[in-house]
């Protein structure tokens, strides 16, 4: 989440629901991606019952990406989106997979190399904060499930801004707020007592998925997010609740 | 927001690559493919769906902006008129009936349709990647010689069928009684018309002496 004026003067930001010096919540983000990259495809299919596959879905259709366009994902991962947008841009366009994190940097490159994914796909290892592009670079820029670690949300959306050529498009994936109370309640007992003891399990690190619970609870619901995507200067932002609000996708243009 | 119609959409995809998959000859005709897109917009139900080809197989997208300029081939068509078009009705005559049309690359829609029709799913290869060599060829024969029986069976069937009705129960008429029926038919047909032509001819003198 972003640091508030008053959390700024404290030099201090949320990681999860601890509150941790401004300068110390990247490293601790790393840490966690280190910890889950060589499980993490495993672990998305696990906790989100495979349903991620169709938010994302949704996120390639919305992106309107055609052939010779270029495309940047930033918080790209394992490279999901990377791959499909690979397909739809064609040999004219290309792909830019970013990632603050080395290690699943290094997942999502093997991972696509494995789907025989090359010469349209280059790979930035990039804050979204500060992204290392020259201004109105991108026709289409997408965030998933990544915008909720970033320390200072604002000044990525105002990063992304200034990379996205007039009329592209930012889509940002992000998990949100259920709007129904019931599945509000399940939802949380399913994140914050399940979630833990599969990451356990499967991960052997139940700290790294009991972070992403409290992550997400920390991360703006959607009208704030929409809300910061406008100050960052992107217009007609709109916005998809899917599975009850549980996922919400983004989607502004810039003009 | 309801991921049903995504979630079809990709069942459908996973399903089609698979079957891509399976086909032996698939791969060099994706190759000819690869990179292509086509537009495919259904009247009722209204839908536009967008299928991109690569080199392992197709995607399927339900585009957000469907733009015809981003596709090198666009089909208008209604469900009927896929169904046909899949049951491998003839292109050209949809046509010209003004069931379907095409816009930009006209053999890509061919090409599309050959590719889902002919495939020819190496079943027994599949299977040999699970069971080992010998236990699928094994089990591919038994399927075929399953098969063949079943044909037999079916076709002697229908055989004693036939004749039980025919010979046995003498339900139905067999082959030669109806073409002497029909023949008999033809006869009384013919008679009958000459029949007619007679009267006709006898009405005719009948009104030529009553008139004066």
């Amino acid at each position: 989440m972003s640091a508030n004026p008053s959390s700024r003067d404290k030099q201090t930001t949320d990681f999860g629901y601890q509150e941790v010096p401004l300068e110390e919540k990247a490293s601790r983000v790393a840490d966690v991606f280190h910890s889950v990259a060589a499980r993490y495809d495993v672990m998305n299919d696990l906790m989100s019952f495979g349903i991620h596959r169709l938010w994302k879905r949704l996120t390639i259709e919305r992106a309107g990406v055609r052939p010779g366009h270029s495309v940047l994902d930033i918080a790209g991962g394992t490279g999901d989106l990377t791959l499909k947008f690979s397909r739809l841009v064609g040999p004219r366009g290309r792909v830019v997979l970013a990632d603050i994190n080395e290690s699943m940097l290094r997942v999502g490159r093997d991972k696509l190399l494995d789907h025989g994914v090359g010469g349209n796909v280059e790979y930035v290892q990039a804050n979204a904060e500060c992204l290392p592009f020259p201004d109105n670079t991108f026709d289409c820029i997408t965030i998933a499930f990544g915008l909720r670690n970033v320390t200072d949300k604002d000044a990525a959306l105002r990063s992304m801004a200034r990379v996205l050529k007039p009329g592209g498009r930012l889509l940002v994936l992000e998990f949100s707020k259920p709007g129904n109370p019931l599945l509000t309640k399940a939802y949380d007992e399913y994140s914050f007592r399940l979630l833990p003891r599969i990451g356990q399990v499967v991960a052997s690190d139940a700290d790294s998925y009991r972070y992403l619970a409290e992550s997400i609870r920390m991360h703006p619901d959607q009208e704030t997010l929409k809300g910061m995507m406008e100050a960052a200067g992107l217009e007609r932002v709109e916005y998809t609740n899917m599975t009850g609000g549980i996922v919400a996708l983004h989607r502004g243009i810039k003009l | 927001m309801a991921l049903t119609p995504t979630l079809l959409l990709a069942a459908a995809e996973r399903t089609l690559n698979g079957l891509l998959a399976r086909d032996p000859a698939a791969p060099s005709r994706l190759a000819r493919l690869a990179g292509q897109r086509l537009l495919l917009r259904l009247e009722h139900p209204e839908l536009a769906l967008a299928i991109h080809f690569h080199g392992g197989g197709l995607d399927l997208l339900r585009p957000d902006d469907p733009a015809e300029e981003a596709y090198d081939a666009v089909v208008e068509v209604d469900a009927e008129t896929l169904g046909a078009l899949l049951g491998g009705a003839s292109m050209e005559r949809l046509m010209f009936q003004g069931r379907l049309a095409v816009r930009g690359r006209i053999p890509l829609l061919e090409a599309t349709r050959d590719l889902l029709l002919d495939l020819d799913l190496d079943w027994e290869g599949e299977l040999a990647r699970w069971l080992g060599d010998i236990p699928a060829h094994s089990l591919a024969e038994g399927l075929r010689r399953l098969g063949r029986f079943g044909l037999r069976t079916r076709e002697e069937f229908c055989a004693d069928l036939s004749e039980y009705l025919v010979e046995e129960a003498r339900l139905l008429p067999g082959r030669p009684q109806l073409e002497v029926l029909r023949d008999h038919l033809t006869e009384l047909e013919v008679a009958s018309d000459r029949l007619e032509a007679r009267l006709a001819r006898l009405h005719r003198r009948l009104a030529d002496r009553v008139t004066p």
